[in-house]
Order: structure tokens, then C-alpha cells, then sequence
């Protein structure tokens, strides 16, 4: 291949930014823009792919696992170490090459768990699934145990894409239960894209840190799991209830503070008298002070 | 339209509003034949200037702009002066003033704060255009509170035909609203007492555009006035009504279709008992 002049090579990187910001379910529609304003695919397919890995990464992309039946993460934490694009699916015990390009699943291998820490790990991804299907519509979570034995990794990811009426939707979340730090430390993330005749967007990030109470062992996995995923479920409902509150300050105080839907005479302008207004506005004020010294009429 | 212009103005409709700036200045650097028609056809947040003549803000964007000047509409002056930048001609300045006086009466009607201004230029195939803009920024009292910005850009054609003149309005009001939370709670289950902390932030922003094509009557030229100000103040109307049914409806039934408040899982089951009562009520 050829090696890039510096322009293309600054082009390849600013297409790679807006990669990166590509709403939910529409990298493809980006990437067809970005195609057309390169012009020139093979250049776009070699100089696109970090960003396109890292949009994936970042984003919690589903893949289906070959014969497995059910879909994993790809992910950073589900990342075979020292193979870059191959992927690990805990539940299934399979890993898998992933193509970020072609979005093609293939080679897939047997992966054999941490014996030490996956009894825990099964039971948290147990309950993981079961509070997966008792909240979310579409949703696919991926449980990873950490090299220390104990600390694990939760992720969730929730898509709906709905192009004919205009609109997409993500909600991911992930956790790390650490044992040893008696702790939940996480983060959800929210994103909706409406865009009929407009484009408007929906961004949150939110972090949480719960402390676990001592009844949670690695020697009790079912009970302790159970109770991780039930705190879990406690604060990500909070957290959905408290963005209807913020919703109604924002449309309530915020929305009104920058335009009111009609003037304080609760009546639309008298346009035929805009005009003059100002000058009788400047007469009322002037009649005013003659009005204070002089008194009435 | 254009493939590369129409490919940049689909980005545009996707990428996230709160980066329009340094993404539009991102595409003019890789494709600069193309800077023209990009700030032509992609509204930007207005920018706030003050004339220097009256110490009275404006709002600068593509409409009064000439090179790195920007034309006021208080002194019709441009800062930094600029020898051949466009000039309304004088019966149409004189139409501009009005303009400005009117719509700066609506503007602390609807906004009670925030900058307007009004231009107005001649067409070459005769009749008139011009733009109304509005802003208003909303800074929080304190960091928990809301902040967010509220900018109108209505861009018009007027033609006259006879007594009666056809107006075509093209409105884009671009809305941001951002809160920052931050607490701390404790569980009232006093047998285990769990503790949590979150911080966060919640930010909707972005932008809607309507068109209205309406013929009013005209007597003298601020028949004008009148007709724009009333299409612009239905369709602000208008237009308020939809940002608040998208911004503060859709996007949270999207929310609340991605996660469910209520156990799902609970619900199937019912539906599920339902199903086996109904058919042991049958046979």
C-alpha cells in the first residue's frame, strides 16, 4: 500500500472524529457520508479502522456468538489479552475473532475460565440476566471476572433503533464488583438521537458508588449475587425516576426561563401597534415624571 | 443537491449538536471549495458582539458578516470597519430600524432578557429578504441549577404582488439545556445499611426547522414589520410547542422503551396466569 500524504492522512483523521461521534445505530449512515467525502475507499477502509475499533469498544457492540444461541460484548474487558480482535463470551466459554470493519464473527474457540473465580462470576451473570430481562427490552450484558479473583466486571447494553419514525436509543451501564473494596463502582450512559426535521440529542453520564453490605462473600456466590444485582437494580431504577424529575425542572424552570409561551399579558403582540410602542412607551415615562411633579389632571 | 454537500449536511444531522462548531470548521479544512456553502446552509449558535457606537449587544452570524466583520444593526456600522462590505440600501435601512425596534419589543415580551436583531437585504430578481434573530442564555444561579441557551434563526423572502406580498419563512430555533447532579443517600433498611453516591450530567440540545409560505396584505412598507412579525411570533409558538413535545416527551419514551421502570419479567408471568385462567374458564 501506499503510503498517505499528510493531507489525506488529516482528512483520515477528521472523519475518524466524527466516527467517533456517531448517534446510536447510525455508525453505517456516518460512514457512508464519510465515504463520499474521502472518495477514495481504500485509503477510508485502512485509515478508518482505529476508529472504528474504538467506536465499537466503546459502544458495547452485540455480536452474536456462533452456535451459542445468545449474543455477548465486545468490549474492551471481554479482549483476549494479547489478541487484538479476539473476544472473549463468558457465558458460552467461547472466543471468537471479531471484524470491525465487516462486522464478521469467525474462528471460534473454546476459552477455558479461572477456576478460583468463576463460580462467582457464573452466579453474578445468573443474575445479571435475570434482572437483564426484568428491565430491558433488547438488552445483552456480558459478566467478566478480573485476574485479582475478585473483582468482576458487569455490562450492559440496551439498543433500539427506530429509523422510519426518526429516532435511536442506547442505555449502557457497567460495573466493577470488588470484593476485597466492599464496592460497586459504575456508570450509566444514555443516549437518544431524534432527527425528524431537526436533530436533537439526549446525553447522560452518570456515576454511582455503592458500598456492599458484609453479607457479601465469594463463599456464599448465589445469595451474594443476588443481593449485588438487587443494589444494582435499586440504583439504576432511582436513577431512570430521578431523570423524569430532572426532565420536569428542565422543561418546567429552565424551559420557560428562556421563552415564555406568551407575553406576561398572556395575549400575542399587537403587531399594528409594535411600531409605536417604543415611542409610546417613551411618552408613558415621560408623563410619569410630569405626572410625579405636577399631579393629576 | 450536490453528493459531497448533501453527505456534509447529513453529518450534520447526526452528529451531536453541543460539537457544531469545531465539526463544521473540521469539514471546511478538509474540503475548503465546499466553506461557502456549509455556513450557508448550516445554522451555527449566534454570536454576541457589542457595538461599539452604542455599547448595545448584537448578534453576529452569517447574515451580517463580511470577512472577519460583522455589520450592527444599532449603528449599521461594521467592526472592525470593512470599505466594501454590503449596505442595506437607505429605504431598506430604514425598514431595518423599524424592524429591529419591533422585534426588540417582541424579544422582552417572550424572553424578558436576552439580544435581537434584524437584517435586511435586496434580491436581485426584486423584493426583499431578511433575518430575525433572537437569543437568550440562561446561566444558573447555582452549579445544580439548569443552564441552557435558546437561539432563533428565521430567515425570509418577501415579493410583492400587487396590494398583497408572499412570504417564505424558513425558522431554525437551536435549544440547549444541561443540569449537573451530584448526592449522596443512605438506605433506610437499618439491618444493612447501604450507602450510595452518584454524580452526573444530563444534557438535551439541539435543533428543529419549519417552513410557513403565507400571503398577507400590504399598505406601506411596514405592512412588512407586521406580516413578518406575526409569522414569526405563530410560528415560535409553534415551533416552542414541538421542541417541548421532543425534548422533554420523545426522548424520555425512548429512555423509558430502552429500561423499563416496571419488572417486566413480573408482567409476562401475569399475562401468562392470564392466558391459562382464560383457557380453563373455556374448556
Amino acid at each position: 500500500m501506499a503510503s498517505m500524504s499528510e493531507e489525506e492522512q488529516e482528512r483520515i483523521e477528521t472523519v475518524s472524529k466524527f466516527l467517533l461521534q456517531s448517534p446510536p445505530g447510525e455508525i453505517n449512515d456516518v460512514l457512508n457520508d464519510v465515504r463520499v467525502l474521502i472518495g477514495d475507499d481504500e485509503s477510508l477502509e485502512t485509515g478508518i479502522l482505529p476508529a472504528l475499533t474504538q467506536y465499537n469498544l466503546e459502544q458495547l457492540t452485540v455480536a452474536e456468538v456462533p452456535g451459542a444461541g445468545h449474543s455477548s460484548i465486545v468490549s474492551i474487558r471481554a479482549r483476549i489479552p494479547g489478541e487484538e480482535d479476539r473476544f472473549l463470551d463468558p457465558r458460552s466459554k467461547t472466543s471468537f475473532l471479531y471484524n470491525h470493519l465487516t462486522m464478521e464473527i469467525s474462528d471460534p474457540q473454546t476459552h477455558e475460565p479461572n477456576e478460583a473465580s468463576e463460580p462467582f462470576r457464573s452466579a453474578l451473570e445468573t443474575s445479571t440476566l435475570q434482572y437483564l430481562s426484568s428491565h430491558f427490552n433488547d438488552g445483552t450484558a456480558s459478566v467478566f471476572a478480573n485476574s485479582d479473583e475478585t473483582s468482576f466486571i458487569i455490562q450492559i447494553v440496551a439498543n433500539k433503533y427506530n429509523p422510519v419514525n426518526f429516532w435511536s436509543g442506547r442505555w449502557r451501564s457497567e460495573y466493577t464488583v470488588d470484593l476485597d473494596a466492599r464496592k460497586v463502582t459504575g456508570q450509566i450512559l444514555v443516549n437518544v438521537h431524534y432527527y425528524e426535521q431537526g436533530n436533537v440529542q439526549l446525553e447522560t453520564k452518570h456515576r454511582a458508588s455503592i458500598v456492599l453490605p458484609t453479607s457479601i462473600s465469594a463463599s456464599s456466590p448465589g445469595p451474594s449475587a443476588k443481593k449485588v444485582l438487587a443494589l444494582i437494580a435499586d440504583q439504576e431504577g432511582a436513577y431512570q425516576e430521578s431523570l423524569g424529575d430532572t426532565y420536569h425542572e428542565m422543561g418546567d424552570k429552565a424551559f420557560k426561563g428562556l421563552r415564555r409561551a406568551l407575553p406576561l399579558t398572556r395575549q400575542k403582540l399587537d403587531w399594528d401597534k409594535v411600531l409605536g410602542y417604543k415611542l409610546s412607551a417613551e411618552l408613558s415615562s415621560s408623563k410619569a415624571i410630569f405626572g410625579g411633579s405636577g399631579g393629576s389632571s | 443537491m450536490e453528493p459531497v454537500l448533501s453527505s456534509m449536511l447529513d453529518l450534520m444531522r447526526r452528529l451531536p449538536p453541543t460539537k457544531i462548531e469545531e465539526n463544521v470548521e473540521a469539514l471546511m479544512q478538509i474540503s475548503p471549495d465546499y466553506a461557502e456553502d456549509l455556513s450557508a446552509n448550516v445554522d451555527q449558535p449566534l454570536k454576541l458582539r457589542v457595538d461599539r457606537a452604542t455599547g448595545k449587544e448584537y448578534l453576529a452570524c452569517v447574515y451580517n458578516q463580511d470577512g472577519e466583520s460583522y455589520r450592527s444593526p444599532w449603528s449599521n456600522e461594521y467592526d472592525p470597519p470593512s470599505e466594501d462590505g454590503p449596505m442595506p440600501p437607505p429605504k431598506l435601512r430604514k425598514l431595518e430600524i423599524a424592524a429591529n425596534e419591533a422585534f426588540d419589543t417582541y424579544r422582552e415580551m417572550y424572553f424578558e432578557g436576552g439580544v435581537s436583531s434584524v437584517f435586511l437585504w435586496d434580491l436581485e430578481d426584486g423584493g426583499f429578504a431578511g433575518v430575525v434573530l433572537l437569543k437568550k442564555t440562561l446561566t444558573p444561579a447555582s452549579p445544580l441549577e439548569p443552564s441552557g441557551s435558546w437561539d432563533s434563526i428565521h430567515v425570509f423572502e418577501t415579493m410583492e404582488r400587487g396590494r398583497q406580498a408572499h412570504y417564505k419563512l424558513t425558522s431554525t430555533i437551536m435549544l440547549q439545556l444541561i443540569t449537573r447532579r451530584g448526592s449522596a443517600s443512605g438506605s433506610s433498611d437499618a439491618k444493612e445499611p447501604v450507602t450510595w453516591t452518584h454524580d452526573g450530567e444530563i444534557s438535551l440540545s439541539g435543533s428543529m426547522t419549519r417552513q410557513m409560505e403565507q400571503d398577507h396584505p400590504v399598505q406601506d412598507a411596514t405592512s412588512h414589520v407586521q406580516n413578518v412579525g406575526r409569522m414569526v411570533e405563530d410560528m415560535e409558538i409553534k415551533m416552542r410547542n414541538l421542541l417541548q413535545e421532543v425534548y422533554f416527551g420523545k426522548t424520555r419514551d425512548v429512555v423509558n422503551d430502552l429500561r423499563s421502570l416496571d419488572d417486566l419479567e413480573k408482567a409476562r408471568r401475569q399475562r401468562e396466569l392470564q392466558k391459562e385462567l382464560v383457557g380453563f374458564i373455556k374448556s
